[in-house]
C-alpha cells in the first residue's frame, strides 16, 4: 500500500493547526453590558399612580429636607464634590453597575439568589427528604428551596415593594423638589447622566433598602451578601455625584418603611402553610371521585413529596378567589382515552427521534434546577425590555409589578390546578425527558401559564413587540412536550389559562392612574 | 463505515510477517516510516458512586451510569520518529435507573503528533502535540448523559521513557497541559462560581494530566500497570444535590493494566482502570478492548 506522507502530514496539520487557532487562550466571558441612560420620560406625574400595598403615598413619612441654601447642604455638596473628584478604577465600575438602574439590578441581585437557592433537598440515609429550615438557612438544605413557586412570589414582594416606594418617592420630591446637586452647583462632577428628577429622596436609596428588605427576608442566609451590595448601592451615588448624603438618608427611611409595610402582607399570604403535605389524601380522593384512577406519583428515588401541594391556596394579587375557579381550565384528557394516547404516542416519537432543534427548544427554556426559574426568565426579558425602551426607575417598577404580579397570580392558579386535578406524568407511562423531571403532577404546565400571563403583561406594555412575547410564550409552552415531561393538553390549556391571568394585571395597569 | 471495512479486508488480506507496534498518543512507541496501523476499539465505563465536589454519593435517580464508545483510531508513521494518531469515537450513555433520556452520537475528532526528538541506549525524549474539535452538534450541558463538553481542546505533552533493550521492561511517564475553549450552550443564562452569567458561553477549566507506566514490551506482545491523574486548574464545584455542569473542576487519579498481542497484522489490545479518587466525577471501572489491523506501506 502507497500512503502520501505529504497529504496526511497536511491533514494532520490542518486538525492540530484548527484546533490551535480556536482553541483561544482568552477565557473571558462577555455578557451583555447595561449601561445608564437619561429616561424618556421622568414620569413626573407618578406619585399618584395607585399602589398595592400603600393606601396613599402619605403612608410613609419624609421629613423636610434642608434648604440648598442652608450651611448643612453646602457643607454636604463641599464634601460630595470631594467624594466624586476622582474616582479608583473599583469605584468606578461600582458606578457603571449601579448607574444601568436601580430596579434593574435589584431583580437582577434577585434572580442570582432564586439560582443559587434553586436546588430541591438530597434524601437523608433514612430515604426521607430534610424540610429546609429558615431559622437556619446555611445548614443542608438550605432555605429556601426557590423553586419556581417561591420564587415567583419573592419577585412579586420585591416589584411590588419597589414599585409602591417609587411611587410615594415620587410624591415626596415633587413636593419638595430638591435640584441635583449638580444643578445646585455646576462644579459637582457627575459619573452619570442628570435628569430633571428632583433627588430628594434618592430613589436609588429607596429601591436599594426596600429591596434589601425583602430579599433578607426571602433568603435569610445571604445577610451579608446584601449588606455589602446595599453600602456599595449608597456610596455609588456619592461617588458618581448624584446625591448627598441627605438625600440618602432620607431614601433609605422610605424604602425601609414600605418594606416593612409589604413584608407584613407577606408574613400573612398563606405561603408558610404551602408546603402542607396533610391535603394531599383529600385531594387524591376528590381527584379519584372525580373519575382519575391513575394519579400522580412521584417518580424519585426514594419517593419524593409534591412540591408545595397548598400553594394553590397563597393570597393572590389581581383577582379573588372566585376568579381564580372560574379561571382553572376544565380536565385534563383522562388516561386511556383516544386523546390521551394520541398526545402519549407524540412524546413517544419525541423520544425516539428527538431533532436537536427541539433538544434546543427544551434547554433554553429548561429554567430547572439551579437557574432562576421561568419566573426569573420572564423578569428578565420584562426588565430588559423596559431598559431598552429607557424606563423611568418607577416606569420600570410599575412593569416589573405588573409582570411579578401576574406571575405569582399564575402560580398560585396553576399550582392550584395541579393539585385539583392530580394528573400522572409522562414518565408514568415509560417517556423518558431531556430536561429533568419536576416532582408534582402534569396539568397544567407551569412554564405555560408563567410565560401565558407574562406575555400578556409585556404586549400590554410594549404593544410593538407584541408578537415577539407571544411567540416566545408558545415556544416556553411547547418546550415542554420537547422536553418530554408534559402532555400537549397540559401545555395547550396552562398557556390560554396563563394568558387570561395576565388580562387581570393588564386591566389593573390600565386602571391605575399612570395613563399607560 | 465502507471505507474502514474496505480497510479492514485490505488488512486480512495483507497479512505480512512484519512486526506490529500499535501505538498510543501516551507511549513511546513508534510505527516505522510508510506503515499504518488502524485500532478498532470498544469500551465501558460504569459507575455508581461520584464525587459531588467532595462529598462521595451515590444517586438512586441514576442508578449505574454507563458510558459506551466505540473509536476508529488510526496511526500512521510519517517517518520512523514522527508518528501521527488520530481517533474519532461514537458515544452512547444510559442509566439503569431514573427517567433521563440517554445521549448519543459522534463525539471529538483528535490528532496527536508524536516526535521522538531524542533517543540513546533506550532513553527517549518525546514531545506530542493534540488537538481536538467535536464532530458532532451534541448537548454538552445535559450531564451527566451528555457524551462530552463541545469545548475544542490542545494539549502540550512531554514524554520521556526507557526501555531496557534486551528484556524489553520499560517504564514512561508524562506530563501534559490541555487548553480548553470557551464553549456555547442552548440557554442564556447559567449559574457557575456561585454567581449567575447572563450568557450562552461558559469556561471549561484547562487542565493537565500524568501518568506512569510500569511495563514489557516485546516482539509480539506488551503489558503494562499504570497510574493516571487528571485534574481541571480551576473550575467549581458541583453544588449540593445539584447536576454536574461544564464549569466543575473534575480531578480523578486512576490506576490499572493495559495489554496487547500481536503476533502478525492483527492483533489484539484491552485495558481495564479504576478510579480511586475524584472531584465532581464518577468513581468509574473501565474496560477497552481492541482490535489491530497494520498496514504496511512499500
Amino acid at each position: 500500500m502507497k500512503f502520501n506522507t505529504r497529504t496526511i502530514l497536511i491533514a494532520a496539520l490542518s486538525v492540530l493547526g484548527l484546533s490551535a487557532v480556536l482553541t483561544s487562550c482568552d477565557k473571558t466571558i462577555e455578557e451583555p453590558q447595561r449601561v445608564a441612560y437619561s429616561p424618556a420620560d421622568v414620569d413626573a406625574k407618578a406619585g399618584s399612580w395607585k399602589t398595592y400595598i400603600l393606601t396613599a403615598p402619605t403612608d410613609v413619612t419624609v421629613a423636610a429636607p434642608a434648604s440648598t441654601s442652608s450651611a448643612a447642604y453646602l457643607a454636604e455638596l463641599n464634601d460630595l464634590k470631594t467624594k466624586s473628584a476622582s474616582l479608583t478604577r473599583e469605584q468606578q465600575e461600582a458606578v457603571v453597575y449601579w448607574g444601568a438602574g436601580a430596579v434593574y439590578r435589584w431583580n437582577e441581585i434577585a434572580r442570582e439568589l432564586a439560582a443559587r437557592y434553586n436546588v430541591p433537598p438530597a434524601s437523608n440515609a433514612d430515604g426521607k427528604y430534610p424540610v429546609p429550615d429558615a431559622a437556619n438557612p446555611l445548614a443542608d438544605p438550605k432555605f429556601p428551596f426557590a423553586n419556581p413557586p417561591y420564587t415567583a412570589r419573592a419577585l412579586a414582594y420585591l416589584s411590588v415593594a419597589q414599585y409602591d416606594a417609587l411611587v410615594a418617592t415620587w410624591h415626596y420630591k415633587y413636593a419638595f423638589k430638591r435640584a441635583a446637586p449638580s444643578k445646585t452647583d455646576a462644579s459637582v462632577r457627575v459619573a452619570l447622566p442628570v435628569s430633571a428628577l428632583p433627588t430628594y429622596p434618592s430613589e436609588d436609596a429607596v429601591v436599594a433598602t426596600a429591596s434589601y428588605t425583602i430579599l433578607k427576608a426571602m433568603f435569610p442566609g445571604e445577610g451579608p451578601f446584601l449588606d455589602a451590595k446595599l453600602a456599595e448601592h449608597r456610596e455609588s451615588r456619592l461617588w458618581a455625584g448624584m446625591n448627598v448624603p441627605s438625600d440618602l438618608a432620607a431614601g433609605a427611611d422610605l424604602g425601609s418603611q414600605v418594606g416593612a409595610k409589604v413584608m407584613a402582607r407577606a408574613r400573612t399570604d398563606g405561603m408558610s402553610a404551602s408546603n402542607n403535605q396533610t391535603v394531599t389524601a383529600a385531594m387524591i380522593e376528590a381527584a379519584k371521585a372525580r373519575g382519575l384512577a391513575d394519579i400522580w406519583v412521584s417518580q424519585e428515588s426514594p419517593a419524593r413529596p409534591p412540591m408545595l401541594p397548598n400553594y394553590g391556596a397563597v393570597s393572590l394579587w389581581n383577582f379573588d378567589r372566585a376568579t381564580l375557579v372560574k379561571l382553572r381550565p376544565g380536565p385534563a384528557p383522562l388516561p386511556g382515552s383516544d386523546q390521551f394516547k394520541k398526545e402519549l404516542a407524540e412524546l413517544q416519537a419525541i423520544q425516539k427521534n428527538q431533532t436537536r432543534e427541539q433538544a434546543r427548544i427544551a434547554n433554553f427554556w429548561a429554567d430547572g434546577a439551579g437557574s432562576y426559574t421561568p419566573p426569573g426568565h420572564w423578569a428578565r426579558t420584562a426588565a430588559d425590555a423596559a431598559h431598552e425602551a429607557r424606563f423611568s426607575e418607577v416606569r420600570m417598577a410599575r412593569t416589573l409589578a405588573l409582570v411579578s404580579t401576574a406571575l405569582q397570580d399564575a402560580g398560585v392558579c396553576c399550582w392550584e390546578t395541579k393539585f385539583y386535578y392530580y394528573t400522572p406524568r409522562p414518565q408514568q407511562f415509560g417517556v423518558k425527558t431531556s430536561v429533568g423531571l419536576p416532582n408534582f403532577p402534569s396539568y397544567t404546565s407551569g412554564h405555560s401559564t408563567f410565560s401565558g400571563a407574562a406575555a400578556a403583561v409585556l404586549s400590554y406594555v410594549f404593544p410593538e413587540r407584541t408578537n415577539e412575547f407571544m411567540a416566545k410564550a408558545q415556544e416556553a409552552s411547547v418546550s415542554r412536550i420537547y422536553g418530554m415531561i408534559h402532555f400537549r393538553s397540559d401545555c395547550e390549556s396552562g398557556l390560554v389559562c396563563g394568558k387570561n391571568i395576565g388580562a387581570y394585571a393588564v386591566s389593573r395597569g390600565k386602571a391605575d392612574g399612570s395613563g399607560l | 463505515m465502507k471505507r474502514i471495512a474496505c480497510l479492514i479486508l485490505v488488512a486480512l488480506l495483507s497479512l505480512l510477517s512484519a512486526p506490529l507496534r500499535a501505538q498510543m498518543p501516551h507511549d513511546a512507541i513508534y510505527m516505522p516510516r510508510k506503515t499504518v496501523c488502524i485500532a478498532g476499539m470498544y469500551g465501558e465505563s460504569t459507575w455508581t458512586d461520584y464525587w459531588e465536589g467532595t462529598l462521595k454519593r451515590e444517586n438512586l435517580n441514576i442508578g449505574r451510569h454507563t458510558t459506551r464508545t466505540a473509536a476508529i483510531m488510526p496511526a500512521i508513521g510519517i517517518s520512523n520518529r514522527v508518528n501521527l494518531i488520530l481517533n474519532l469515537p461514537y458515544v452512547w450513555t444510559s442509566t439503569s435507573a431514573g427517567n433521563l433520556m440517554g445521549q448519543k452520537g459522534f463525539q471529538d475528532l483528535s490528532a496527536w503528533l508524536k516526535l521522538k526528538a531524542f533517543d540513546y541506549k533506550g532513553l527517549s525524549v518525546n514531545p506530542i502535540v493534540g488537538g481536538s474539535i467535536p464532530v458532532g452538534n451534541y448537548v454538552p450541558d445535559f450531564l451527566p448523559m451528555s457524551i462530552g463538553l463541545q469545548a475544542r481542546t490542545v494539549t502540550g505533552r512531554l514524554l520521556l521513557n526507557y526501555t531496557h533493550p534486551h528484556t524489553g521492561l520499560y517504564v514512561t511517564t508524562h506530563g501534559s497541559y490541555i487548553w480548553r475553549s470557551t464553549i456555547r450552550i442552548d440557554r442564556d443564562a447559567y449559574q457557575a462560581d456561585n454567581r449567575v452569567y447572563n450568557t450562552d458561553e461558559v469556561s471549561v477549566p484547562n487542565a493537565y494530566d500524568a501518568a506512569v507506566r510500569l511495563g514489557v514490551v516485546r516482539r509480539a506482545w506488551q503489558t503494562e500497570v499504570f497510574a493516571e491523574r487528571f485534574a481541571c486548574v480551576n473550575g467549581d464545584n458541583i453544588r449540593r444535590n445539584d447536576m454536574p455542569f461544564p464549569t466543575n473542576n473534575m480531578q480523578m487519579t486512576q490506576v490499572g493494566w493495559y495489554g496487547k498481542i500481536q503476533p502478525r497484522n492483527i492483533g489484539l489490545n484491552a485495558r481495564v482502570a479504576y478510579v480511586t479518587d475524584g472531584l465532581n466525577a464518577g468513581q468509574s471501572t473501565s474496560y477497552m478492548l481492541g482490535l489491530l489491523f497494520q498496514l504496511n506501506g512499500k
